[in-house]
């Protein structure tokens, strides 16, 4: 042994004497390991989060696309394989199916779980049983269209060879569903959301999720299966639908029955931030669970959300979560970016733009045509068609799915990327033109708003109406309720307890009160107590008698000489 | 809201025999001081004098014949109620002119949250409903009055 050596020896001995007490907790790995990472998540939150901010700022596309764009451009397969000297790559390839390390496709996942749980949560089941009959025939026809032509599609190109193997399965499923949070925010903007097509559209892509989901866990068992015992017959086929159906039913109905009870349970805790852990921990232990069952994650964190989304803890959940949804669902997009592998991509760019046509089309013929058979226009019916045309984090999610079991290969996964991509692009300029112009129903279709009510209250002054918001959301959370100001909206309050919804605004000197019929006397009630209310408030103003208050701050303005 | 929790036999009058609004709302009162609800009878004036206050900005006699006086007050520390029936029906000042038949009264505390309002609310969206009110005329027991109004 050289001198050299000798003193590394000593050295790194030493090293690993002073590191004792740290290697108790973190074996030699873990260390390097935890710090690459915890720069990954750094680099992603920072890079992503500007990525989007630039993309919706500079070019007016939705957030989500730059931050898939970011993951492609920081990616293992883009500047993140690039070494740093003394360091290596940020962002090394892994020998696994999934190009990123588990701790960061763990927080992947995690995002995944958040975001499904979310929209689960924000499904207005109210609305679908409203519209439900429009809804019903525009969700079933856009889910079956799609997966079947996506389907075809994959055989087309020869990715699968047949109708029921997995790779085509999931290329349907990856095609069925819409992410309709870009379409609502557009329907919001042009203050669309209430209109014949608005709500279909809505009432559709409760459905569609729905539909989807359920798609998911029988494609989802299927394949497992197939990758074990390498072919799929019919009476497994026939087992596996019958068990992903039976849970999906099994925990729902549960779920829905549940709900207030485990609503009240949580309300005894009293503090919101409880509550809210609470219930997300619950999420994950149904994901964990479906995952268990042979089904995917997010179906159990979705049927956590849809179980709650008729109870009042709805606004108090998404408002304690927030915070983890703006930290998370960046990694999530990014990384879902981070797996494109641009190199398995030349070969099939054709395949994408094709499979990309197909999912928009699939959804303006399957959903198009229910509408315009049933009551809208041919305007109508495209707008309702394209408002289901954006896919989003479910198309990713099952995406992802597939190519960390290894149904699907790096080229078709990118195939999926560049698909939701195309769809998220097209949708809101296409859905902006098409909302020009005239009525959306055919000549003799009444319009569906015969539950809804209206209360308009007109005030003498601007100043008033406002007062007199902020007093009625006082006065139901004396009641009891929950009062939430909408974000996009500053002018709108929503106001729930249990089934009940209302939805109060304020424009100019005038209030308008929405709900549902058979909760119009609560609305009125309480607004007529607090107008009366006001009486009393006017009283005690005028035995402020001449001012006195005002005298007594303005003396002490005047009354000392300051200064010298 | 349950309303088996907070309407009782006791608090609940078939026959009312006040002939004005000021007689009805202290039978009623009486009704909850009887059934230990209002505790003495400075907390019954207090109780009164809720009810009344509230009356006089605008009058809780609504149409079809039911009125809904109610009152806000700390000398109760939950939400109390009270039903009454005067079959030949009295001059509340009500919405339509008409007199008014049935009456639902609730105190409720004045500095704690709950479903007071609501409570009150629904149990009009029942009233309104002309098969209940049939039952409430025709009950023979307060028990009936109940079950029609849970049913």
């Amino acid at each position: 042994m050289t001198n050299i050596e000798q003193t590394a020896t000593a050295l790194t001995t030493a090293v690993v004497e002073g590191a004792a007490i740290i290697a108790e907790e973190y074996s030699s790995e873990m260390g390097p390991l935890m710090l690459r990472f915890i720069f990954q998540l750094g680099v992603i939150i920072i890079s992503a989060r500007l990525g989007g901010f630039l993309l919706k700022k500079i070019l007016k596309l939705p957030g989500v696309l730059g931050e898939l764009v970011t993951g492609m451009l920081i990616g293992p397969y883009a500047l993140g394989s690039l070494s740093i000297p003394g360091w290596g790559s940020l962002f090394p390839l892994p020998m696994t199916a999934v190009p990123v390390s588990p701790e960061l496709y763990a927080i992947a996942t995690l995002a995944s779980i958040v975001l499904l749980f979310l929209s689960g949560l924000e499904t207005d089941l109210a609305t679908f049983l409203r519209y439900s009959v429009v809804g019903s025939a525009v969700g079933i026809g856009g889910v079956i269209v799609s997966f079947v032509l996506g389907d075809l599609c994959a055989i087309f190109f020869h990715v699968a060879d047949s109708f029921m193997s997995p790779a085509a399965l999931f290329m349907g499923t990856i095609s069925t569903a819409t992410s309709v949070g870009i379409t609502a925010r557009i329907l919001s903007e042009k203050r669309k959301m209430d209109s014949p097509e608005g709500v279909t559209i809505l009432a559709g892509a409760v459905l569609d999720d729905v539909i989807g989901i359920i798609v998911l866990a029988i494609v989802v068992g299927m394949s497992k299966v197939a990758q074990a015992s390498g072919v799929v017959n019919w009476h497994h086929i026939l087992v596996i639908a019958l068990k992903a159906l039976t849970f999906w039913v099994v925990c729902t109905a549960l779920g829905l029955l549940l709900a207030r009870r485990v609503t009240q349970l949580l309300k005894l805790f009293k503090s919101a931030e409880l509550i809210a852990s609470l219930a997300f921990g619950l999420a994950l232990l149904l994901a964990g669970l479906s995952e268990k069952a042979g089904l995917a994650m997010i179906i159990g964190a979705y049927i956590m959300g849809l179980s709650l989304s008729r109870t009042d803890l709805v606004q108090l959940i998404q408002h304690e979560l927030q915070g983890l949804y703006n930290a998370l669902i960046p990694v999530f997009f990014c990384v879902m970016g981070m797996l494109v592998d641009f190199r398995a991509m030349s070969g099939v760019v054709v395949f994408g733009f094709i499979y990309s046509i197909v999912a928009i089309l699939s959804k303006l013929v399957g959903c198009g045509v229910p509408a315009w058979l049933m009551k809208f226009s041919f305007r109508g019916a495209m707008r309702v068609g394209i408002g289901m045309v954006p896919r989003g984090e479910v198309a990713l999610i099952v995406a992802g799915i597939g190519l960390s079991t290894g149904t699907i290969q790096p080229d078709v996964f990118g195939v999926a990327i560049m698909m939701t991509m195309i769809t998220t692009v097209i949708a809101p300029p296409l859905l902006v033109k098409s909302f020009e112009g005239g009525s959306s129903l055919r000549a003799g279709a009444e319009k569906n708003q015969e539950s809804l009510k209206t209360i308009s209250l007109d005030f003498p002054s601007t100043d008033l109406a406002e007062f007199m918001m902020v007093r009625i959301a006082n006065a139901f959370r004396s009641e009891e309720f929950y009062v939430y100001r909408v974000t996009h909206d500053i002018n709108t309050f929503q106001v729930r307890k249990d089934d009940m919804t209302f939805s109060i605004t304020h424009e100019g000197s005038s209030i308008s009160m929405t709900t549902h019929e058979k909760h119009e006397h609560v609305l009125r009630l309480v607004v007529l107590e607090e107008l009366l209310a006001l009486e009393d408030l006017f009283q005690s103003l005028k035995s402020l008698k001449e001012n006195a208050l005002g005298v007594q701050l303005l003396n002490g303005l005047f009354d000392k000489d300051r200064g010298q | 809201m349950n309303l088996k929790k907070v309407l009782s036999p006791e608090t609940i009058s078939l026959s009312l025999s006040g002939s004005t609004k000021e007689e009805v709302i202290e039978e009623m009162v009486g009704l909850l001081m009887k059934s230990g609800r209002i505790k003495d009878l400075k907390d019954r004036d207090a109780a009164i004098k809720a009810v009344m206050d509230r009356e006089h900005k605008m009058s809780t006699g609504m149409q079809n014949g039911i009125a809904i006086p109610h009152g806000k007050t700390d000398v109760v520390a939950s939400l109390v109620a009270a039903l009454g029936v005067k079959k030949e029906g009295i001059d509340f000042g009500a919405l339509d002119g008409k007199p008014s038949i049935i009456f639902v009264m609730t105190i409720s505390p004045d500095n704690r949250t709950g479903p007071h309002i609501q409570f009150l609310a629904e149990v009009s969206r029942h009233l309104n409903d002309v098969r209940i009110r049939e039952r409430i005329l025709q009950a023979a027991s307060p028990d009936e009055v109940i079950e029609a109004l849970s049913g």
